[in-house]
Formats: structure tokens, C-alpha cells, sequence
């Protein structure tokens, strides 16, 4: 009789994944190896200029990100995310990838592409992150450049994406619609697809600064586009459009529900993931910053985080009547960008309401309607 | 290397991959390209696979370890076959 023993399966048919989902279970996190970045995009919620000393020297080292890394995959962790900043700005890249890479994480790579040479090429080669996502800001130099604030930025994004797409390794393209690239949001979304056998996503949400920045954050907001605008690029972007309009029926409510859940937190934040941070600060999701939620790894452990910490989180309720009235209630809460990590960076409080995100709900829910 | 069995010969398992335990399965992830067929592959070891892959632990010939399995299973060298041509494991130096 013969018998199987290796069981091969691509990573979507993964039985795991069923097993997982049962339950809240580490499945993935997020490693921001910097907040540095060789780029000066007009609306980065993060970046930091590359030759920031005072920041780089709080960067976590690559031995420190290694055994967070060990902890992650003991408590079960599949996936990895390297992210920043610029990860490829560290000099010590390749460590830090294989420091996470030999605990048998699968790696992706967010990256702007325009560090990539022949070295970097040969090592995903050899070693192959399972994707790397590139921002496309603009398919000009013009518009590119206008984003980036960096000059020459657009032709080493463009040396550093051919390198990408010729070796093979899996490369996925998106974009960021903001003021200064709208006019080329049709032309980016035909380059990247073109270019790319993975989807094509655009976001036109801008978050505003983790570090508070009100200059930065009034840059932002600048380059922000109108409720209108976001609900009319959905409307035009059929794979968008009709994603949301198969799951118009969850999205909008018939009805304003009535709730007496005092709970902060609603959606899936501390059930499958979390995030690190350049310095060794763990936080339940990307944007969620208060300073109440960040757990310091250098003086614990991601399991304690994990098990003790971000359960304690979850646990935070509001009494706040403006939230409860209107988001706690609200039929299209599920179309907005609204949560407590958002509105802590929109206001300053955890559970304010935030007018800018309520008319942006309200003219996609229109947009739905209408399509 | 060859990707015969010596009979004589201790495997280990290489260090182009690495061995996990998730949600009690044993999972083998490769490091480097070249060991999965496909670029998103992942591969588990079924319950006899993984009893005689915690045999092939680098002290062993692959004659002891069909030895000591021999009265349990029908063809653990399958499984060695296996993990030699994916080169999960390699000779022991």
C-alpha cells in the first residue's frame, strides 16, 4: 500500500486556517523595522527623515527583532509583515529578514521600490518573501515626484520596479488616491495592473500622523479628497463597486440598531494580530496609538502582551453620549472609517465622533444606493 | 548529493527549512527557493510521516531508523525517498 506522508498544499487550501479560525489566535503581525523613510510623501502618517539619528538609534537591533520574532511564531504566528518606513533603508535588512525568516515565518515586504538593486534581487531570490506590495504614487515624474517631495525618486522607483518584476518574486502594486496624483488615479491603477498577475487596490483614506505633527497633519488634510470624489472612485472601479455592492446588504443596515454594547471596540482588533513598532512598542492594530495600548516588548514579552495585555484592551468600554447616540447606533458604521484608533488621531479622544469620516460613510452608502 | 538513500548514511534536516508545530501539525516550511513546487507551498507531515521524521534527527542510519520502525509501518524509506529529492533533509557531513 502506498502511503502519502508529505502532505504539499498551496497556502489557500492550508487546513490551518480552519483550525485558527476558532477562537482568538495569533495568525499574523506587523514589524515596523523604522519609521524612517528616503522618501517625504506629502500624506505618510509615519515617516521620518532617513538621516534621523535620534530615531534610528530606538530602532530595535536585529537580535531584538529576532527573538520578538521567535516569541510571535512560538505563540503560533504564520505571517510576517515587514513594514515601515522604508524597511530597505536599514543596513541591516538581510539579518533582520532572515532573523525572521529562519523561525519559519512567511515573510511580505511593503516597500516604495526605490532602494532595490541587484543585491537585494538575488537575495529575495533566494530566499522568496511570499509578496512585496510597491505604492505606485504617480506614473509621471511629475506626479510621482509631487508625492515623494524627492527628487529623482521616480526613476529609481522605476529601476527598482523592473528589477522586482523581472526576478520573478511576487510582486503586488497599489496606490494611494490623494490631491496631488487624482488627476493620474486612472492612468496608475493601468500601470499597476498591467504589471501585476496579483489584484490592484487604491485607498483613499488618509490617516493623519502617529506622532502628532499638527504642520504634517494640516498637510494631510490638504491632500485629503472630498466625500464625493472618494465615493465617485469607487463607483468607477468595477472590482471596488462590485465588491461593495454584493455586500451592500451588510454594510447598510435597513435600520438604525439599537445597541446597549458600551464597548470601545467592535471590529476584530487583538483576535488574530497586532502590530510592533520601530522601537518595541506592541500595539493591538496599525492605528491604534494611545498611549493606554502600547505594550513595551524591551521590558516583556509578546506572550504576555498577547495573553494578559491586549485582552485588558479589548475590555475598555466608553460612556461618552455623542459616540453612543450616533456611531453606536449608526446604520453605516460599517462603511466608515470610524474606530477608537482613528478617532484618537482625528481628535485627540478615543470616542468622539469624527464628522469628516461620518460624510464620507454617508456618500458611499449614497453611492451603493444609487449603483 | 545524491538523492538516493545510502542505507548507511545519517540525514539531518537541512537547514533550508524550518520545522514548526502549529495547531498540533507539523509544518515544514522552506527557506530558500527550490524545495516547494509552487512559490506559496507549505507542506505537513501526515502522522506517520511525522513519527519518522522525528527520527531522522541526525544520529541515526537510515538503517536504524527502519529498524526501529519497521515492526510499526510498511515503508518509512518512502517518506526519506521524499524529503531527500525535496532536500529536506541532506547527509550529514
Amino acid at each position: 500500500m502506498s502511503r502519502q506522508f508529505v502532505v504539499r498544499r498551496p497556502l489557500p487550501e492550508f487546513t490551518l486556517w480552519e483550525k485558527m479560525a476558532s477562537g482568538r489566535a495569533v495568525f499574523s503581525f506587523d514589524f515596523e523595522m523604522t519609521a524612517r523613510c528616503n522618501l517625504d510623501c506629502r500624506h505618510c502618517y509615519i515617516n521620518l527623515p532617513a538621516g534621523d539619528r535620534a530615531a534610528k538609534k530606538r530602532e530595535l537591533g536585529a537580535d531584538e527583532i529576532g527573538r520578538l520574532g521567535g516569541e510571535a511564531a512560538a505563540l503560533g504566528a504564520v505571517w510576517c509583515l515587514i513594514t515601515g518606513g522604508e524597511p530597505l533603508l536599514r543596513k541591516d535588512f538581510f539579518d533582520v529578514y532572515r532573523a525572521l525568516h529562519r523561525r519559519g515565518l512567511l515573510l511580505s515586504l511593503f516597500t516604495n521600490a526605490t532602494l532595490v538593486d541587484e543585491e537585494h534581487v538575488r537575495f529575495f531570490k533566494k530566499y522568496p518573501p511570499r509578496d512585496i506590495e510597491v505604492t505606485v504614487y504617480g506614473v509621471t515624474k511629475e506626479t510621482y515626484e509631487r508625492v515623494t517631495r524627492t527628487p529623482g525618486s521616480f526613476d529609481a522607483f522605476l529601476k527598482g520596479l523592473d528589477r522586482l518584476l523581472a526576478s520573478g518574486v511576487n510582486v503586488r502594486l497599489k496606490a494611494m488616491a490623494l490631491r496631488s496624483n487624482m488627476h493620474e488615479i486612472a492612468a496608475i491603477g493601468d500601470f499597476c495592473r498591467a504589471r501585476t498577475k496579483d489584484y490592484y487596490r487604491f485607498d483613499p483614506h488618509l490617516h493623519l500622523r502617529f506622532d502628532r505633527d499638527e504642520a504634517r497633519n494640516s498637510g494631510i488634510l490638504a491632500e485629503r479628497l472630498s466625500p464625493e470624489e472618494v465615493a465617485r472612485l469607487e463607483r468607477l472601479d468595477p472590482e471596488r463597486f462590485g465588491a461593495l455592492t454584493a455586500a451592500c446588504d451588510e454594510l447598510i443596515a435597513p435600520e438604525a440598531p439599537a445597541s446597549d454594547c458600551r464597548h470601545l471596540f467592535r471590529c476584530g482588533v487583538g483576535q488574530r494580530s497586532f502590530v510592533i513598532g520601530p522601537e518595541g512598542l506592541l500595539r493591538p492594530c496599525l492605528s491604534l496609538h494611545h498611549p493606554d495600548f502600547l505594550y513595551d516588548l524591551r521590558k516583556g514579552s509578546v506572550a504576555d502582551a498577547w495573553t494578559r495585555f491586549v485582552p485588558e484592551v479589548l475590555k475598555r468600554e466608553t460612556n461618552r453620549r455623542e459616540y453612543l447616540e450616533k456611531c453606536g447606533t449608526c446604520p453605516v458604521v460599517n462603511l466608515c472609517l470610524w474606530c477608537p484608533a482613528h478617532a484618537y488621531l482625528e481628535t485627540g479622544e478615543l470616542d468622539l465622533p469624527v464628522e469628516a469620516f461620518c460624510r464620507i460613510a454617508h456618500a458611499r452608502a449614497e453611492g451603493l444606493k444609487c449603483g | 548529493m545524491s538523492d538516493k538513500i545510502d542505507l548507511g548514511k545519517v540525514y539531518a534536516p537541512s537547514e533550508d527549512i524550518v520545522v514548526r508545530e502549529i495547531e498540533g501539525e507539523v509544518v515544514i516550511v522552506p527557506l530558500v527557493s527550490g524545495i516547494g513546487d509552487m512559490e506559496d507551498e507549505l507542506f505537513t507531515l501526515n502522522e506517520t510521516g511525522r513519527d519518522i521524521w522525528n527520527k531522522i534527527d541526525g544520529s541515526r542510519t537510515v538503517a536504524a531508523v527502519v529498524r526501529e520502525l519497521a515492526e510499526e509501518y510498511d515503508a518509512p524509506a518512502g517518506l526519506l525517498e521524499e524529503l531527500l529529492v525535496r532536500k529536506m533533509v541532506v547527509e550529514k557531513e
